[in-house]
């Protein structure tokens, strides 16, 4: 009898996942199919597209014409400028939203709510329509971009900051309340050393983050290595572009490992 | 007090000065940052007040073009699912290739994670970029685009997943006399379907981003018209796209992470 019943539940969990992988596969079918409509995407048009990309890269793009290499020096480190400047501002404005958006340090509901809409907003609105706009707002060149970079890493800061700080343990907190500390010394002496290593690695993952950004950021007018790319494609001098894509590539490879090595080394010293 | 204190003292003195020191480092090249490009107090005020301006231009934003610019937010989305689903077709076939206890030529795996790495670095907007210059606009550069970038990302989860499938599983088919092939589909693909499928929806996730934006170089969807409003100084207009985009990426991350928790 026990038996049975064990064995009924079984075949109704089973059921239950076939209808489930049933009704997903045909979500998955439709959506594909409407996509598959909506975009007029056709393999044979794809196929003759492919000795077109291929003559492209072989006669267009190749060899990378190296000599180019002095004009991208000076956007490079108008790129890291952006990156690193746009993270200071972004790590500045999260300090805020992160607090604000902590329900454990801030009790005042309202306000909890307010932050994590804002952050919500900055993080889902991705950093290029940023840059259009403040390009618009402000004109073309870093300053748009660097602005851009700083609400992106702010949306995303502020939420990870926030969660971080709500997984602390609140004992410590709980013990200075109960001998009668201020907020800001239960701030500095509780949940600072706390919060202090999640801080780190966030932020410097952020300005590895920033790199990448910042060089599509500059597609659209902010300035940097994605700006003068953009100039070479559109002047068709693909052997010239070949080289800035060549060197974002590198350039990101170098600052991701330069910023885990050194976030390893902090880290290790906490 | 006695010595251990007196040392302990001295050394959280020392970490002070040291914190102080970093903090004050970073502010420097904060301010020489802003300075090199040219971005002064005075810029920045300006700034300020033209962002302020324009802010309060976009106010209240423009519903009426709605109508037009919901069928380019219904294609970005379009175009990320056929990105998705090209890249995750390659990526399958590539990443079992490259996977160190599936590939049937064993040098093809640095090859290919190569191929991944540079892929994967190289952004979706300038992969965008070279597609049109390829095959021209529209929306297959796109697709094109967001698919590349995909298999870097996708490649790499997925051959990292096939190689951590516990070796008995596969060594048990292997036993029964199947083919390369078929310890694949039998063996490694049953075991990682769930991170497979986690992975991919993740990846959507991220294309709807990406796709959002590719309009922005001619490569069809919501993008280009963002563009076109701020070019034509249409601020209420810039800002109702920026809703609609914001709306699009939300619900599509809503989404996914619901149907992520459900295979979890």
């Amino acid at each position: 009898m026990k038996l049975d019943n064990h064995l009924n539940r079984l075949k109704e969990a089973k059921r239950r996942d076939k209808i489930r992988l049933i009704v997903s596969t045909i979500v998955a079918i439709f959506l594909i199919t409407w996509s598959w409509w909506g975009t007029a995407f056709s393999i044979p048009a794809m196929m003759r597209g492919l000795p077109n990309i291929y003559q492209f890269i072989t006669e267009d793009l190749l060899p990378p014409q190296f000599g180019a290499y002095r004009r991208f020096i000076g956007p490079t480190f108008e790129t890291l400028f952006m990156a690193y400047a746009g993270g200071v501002i972004a790590v500045i404005i999260s300090l805020v939203l992160g607090i604000m958006s902590a329900g454990n340090i801030v009790r005042t509901r309202a306000i909890v709510y307010l932050g994590r809409a804002i952050s919500t907003f900055l993080r889902a609105v991705p950093a290029v329509v940023w840059a259009v706009i403040m390009v618009a707002a402000v004109g073309i060149g870093p300053f748009a971009g660097t602005i851009s970079l700083a609400l992106g890493g702010a949306g995303m800061l502020g939420k990870t900051y926030a969660d971080s700080l709500e997984d602390i343990d609140m004992g410590q907190v709980e013990a200075l309340q109960a001998v009668g500390a201020s907020w800001w010394q239960i701030f500095t002496h509780a949940v600072w050393p706390q919060f202090l290593p999640a801080f780190l690695s966030w932020s410097f993952y952020r300005f590895d983050l920033n790199i990448r950004s910042a060089a599509i950021v500059g597609l659209v007018g902010g300035g940097g290595l994605g700006f003068i790319l953009n100039t070479t494609i559109k002047l068709f001098q693909f052997k010239q572009a070949a080289v800035g894509i060549l060197w974002i590539f590198g350039l990101i490879l170098i600052i991701e490992y330069l910023t885990a090595k050194s976030r390893d080394k902090i880290l290790e010293g906490l | 007090m006695n010595d251990l204190e007196f040392k302990k003292m001295i050394s959280r003195k020392q970490d002070h000065i040291r914190n102080g020191i970093i903090l004050l480092i970073m502010a420097v090249i904060f301010v020489i940052s802003l300075l090199q490009m040219n971005i002064d107090m005075a810029r920045i005020i300006r700034g300020m007040e033209s962002v302020a301006g324009f802010v309060r231009a976009m106010f209240p934003p423009d519903f009426s073009i709605i109508p037009r610019v919901w069928p380019l937010a219904l294609q970005s989305i379009q175009i990320a699912i056929m990105g998705t689903v090209l890249g995750i077709i390659f990526s399958i076939v590539l990443s079992m290739l490259a996977a160190k206890n599936l590939t049937p030529i064993p040098g093809l795996g640095i090859f290919l994670k190569s191929f991944f790495a540079l892929t994967r670095a190289i952004p979706a907007l300038v992969w965008a970029l070279l597609f049109i210059v390829a095959v021209g606009l529209g929306s297959l550069p796109g697709i094109l685009a967001l698919a590349v970038n995909s298999i870097g990302m996708l490649g790499k989860v997925f051959s990292e997943s096939f190689e951590n499938v516990d070796k008995g599983i596969l060594d048990g088919i292997r036993s029964t006399g199947a083919s390369g092939l078929q310890v694949f589909t039998q063996g490694a693909l049953p075991e990682t379907m769930p991170a497979l499928i986690s992975w991919s929806l993740f990846r959507l996730d991220i294309n709807i981003r990406y796709s959002s934006i590719l309009g922005v170089v001619g490569a069809g969807g919501i993008g280009w018209e963002l563009v076109r409003a701020s070019r034509m100084l249409d601020y209420p207009a810039v800002l109702m796209i920026t809703m609609i985009i914001f709306a699009m990426i939300y619900a599509v991350e809503q989404i996914t992470s619901y149907a992520r928790n459900v295979i979890r």
